[in-house]
């Protein structure tokens, strides 16, 4: 069974440690149970979201931030740069600390 | 409660090894100790780099970076090394207030090399008989000062491998011992993250003015990291944000709170988790880390990295099953477990822990086996 891993209890999305096919069920380890079926092919190392996720609520990896969804995402959506964006490192956003 | 079996040095750290440094006090002084450390059994060549022309605060720099090795508990005793008595005198100075033996020799008053080489042989074949008079005896995990570091990263190297080492860090931390962290860059875009884990405002601060004092100096390159990064490689592979890439890396530090700052090769002065503003390429980061005490280092790896380091013991350790394959000659541990057999991080890392304090009390690792070691301090200036 195809594989994604869950790095903290608090997460909202879980990495793909096998190569990930829509409409597959994914088995969820480390940090969560369950399985979740992928609304779309996901490439090995990157992200799936294991909740629904509200456009401009955060993404949440390791128990913290790493960004911030600019669409909705269902649960199985590929989570990656077309519907994230980083909070930090962005030159036309004020940095705060 | 977890022990290991050290060295105990005068000034009450202890050493997962001993041996003697053959240090080089500069540069012209390097062909006189690597012939010594050749002749002579249980040394380890520490080559001296420039330090000749250096001014101000790189000298100081390079100077307290090796006395820091010499210091490191796993050197028993120096010999040190240089062209003329002055200049070897502020480094044998720095290592003798310590209670550490200390031998001084100059190439100049010795009579040039050959009689420089034999003298040397003879301090360093003393002192190797010496030194191995002692017996090592069980001492508590507050005596380890460990660093983390990670080199040849990839996908598993933030799944697996870092968050392994972390569970490494917290409980070396909870016994009482020390960790430090360092490699400033891979801090970008998530240092905020990592200040939160300050103890105080102050130390916060003092985090966070390192971090941001490279990234001045790098962008007076005119180099923007933050606009490159995660690089078109790290986006492919599956990294979406700065952010997220930072905290794969922070991974190896655990949850302890952050109790320290700390300038390059520089020994903390208590317990618990430190950050120290150090280059990331490996040997530079290992050599600071070396000469801040670290009797060992966890390096967490990807796709591969050989490299260790002459006087903290290397334990290099991989996620990635291909790596643990085709890399085995150079992996000290792998915690494979993790992405292949849905091993929990924490029993993963539990495994690590153990297998460290047997690196900790005498077994060796690939580094040490393959003498597959270099060391190199960094340079922060010009010289004259």
């Amino acid at each position: 069974m195809l594989r994604a891993i869950v790095l903290h209890s608090d997460d909202n999305v879980a990495t793909l440690i096998d190569p990930g096919r829509a409409a597959i069920p994914v088995k969820l380890t480390g940090e969560a149970s369950g399985e979740i079926e992928l609304t779309d092919d996901i490439p090995f190392g990157h992200k799936c979201a294991i909740r629904a996720i509200a456009k401009g609520a955060e993404i949440l990896k390791y128990g913290q931030v790493i960004g911030r969804a600019t669409a909705p995402i269902r649960v199985g959506d590929h989570v990656h740069i077309h519907n994230v964006e980083a909070l930090r490192g962005r030159g036309d956003i004020e940095e705060g600390r | 409660m977890h022990t290991f079996i050290g060295y105990e040095r005068a000034d009450g750290s202890v050493g997962t090894r001993n041996v003697v440094a053959i240090a080089s006090v500069m540069d012209n002084s390097n062909p006189v100790a690597r012939a010594v450390a050749g002749a002579v059994s249980g040394t380890v060549l520490l080559p001296g780099l420039y330090l000749r022309g250096q001014i101000g605060r790189d000298r100081e720099i390079t100077l307290n970076a090796m006395a820091g090795l010499c210091l490191n508990p796993n050197i028993a005793g120096v010999v040190a090394i240089g062209l003329e008595p002055i200049t070897t005198g502020e480094l044998s100075e720095r290592i003798s207030s310590s209670g550490k033996p200390v031998e001084s020799l100059n190439i100049q008053m010795a009579g040039g090399t050959i009689n420089a080489i034999a003298e040397g042989t003879r301090l360093a074949a003393r002192m190797v008989r010496e030194v191995s008079r002692i017996r090592p005896r069980e001492f508590p995990i507050s005596k380890l000062m460990v660093g983390v570091e990670c080199g040849g990263s990839d996908t598993t190297s933030g799944l697996s491998s870092n968050p392994a080492v972390g569970v490494v860090a917290d409980r070396i931390v909870a016994a009482g011992g020390t960790v430090i962290i360092s490699e400033t860059s891979e801090f970008f875009g998530a240092e905020h993250l990592f200040a939160q884990r300050a103890r105080d405002p102050a130390v916060k601060e003092q985090f966070l003015q390192r971090v941001a004092a490279l990234e001045k100096e790098i962008k007076a390159q005119g180099i923007d990291l933050r606009g490159s990064n995660p690089s078109q490689d790290n986006i492919r592979g599956g990294l979406t944000t700065i952010e997220e890439k930072a905290l794969g890396a922070m991974a190896k530090a655990g949850k302890s709170p952050l109790v320290g700052v700390l300038g390059y090769g520089e020994r903390p002065r208590e317990p618990g988790l430190h950050f120290m503003a150090a280059p990331a390429p490996a040997v530079e980061n290992l050599t600071a880390l070396a000469a801040a005490g670290c009797q060992i280092c966890v390096f967490s790896t990807g796709i591969g990295n050989p490299i260790g380091h002459p006087v903290s013991t290397i334990v290099k350790v991989t996620g990635n099953r291909n790596t643990a394959e085709t890399f085995a000659d150079n992996i000290d541990f792998e915690v494979t477990g993790i992405l292949e057999r849905n091993e929990r991080i924490e029993d993963a890392g539990g495994r690590l822990f153990e297998y460290v304090l047997s690196v900790a009390s005498g077994e060796l690792t690939s580094s040490e086996i393959l003498d597959v070691r270099e060391t190199m301090i960094s340079r922060f200036g010009t010289s004259m």
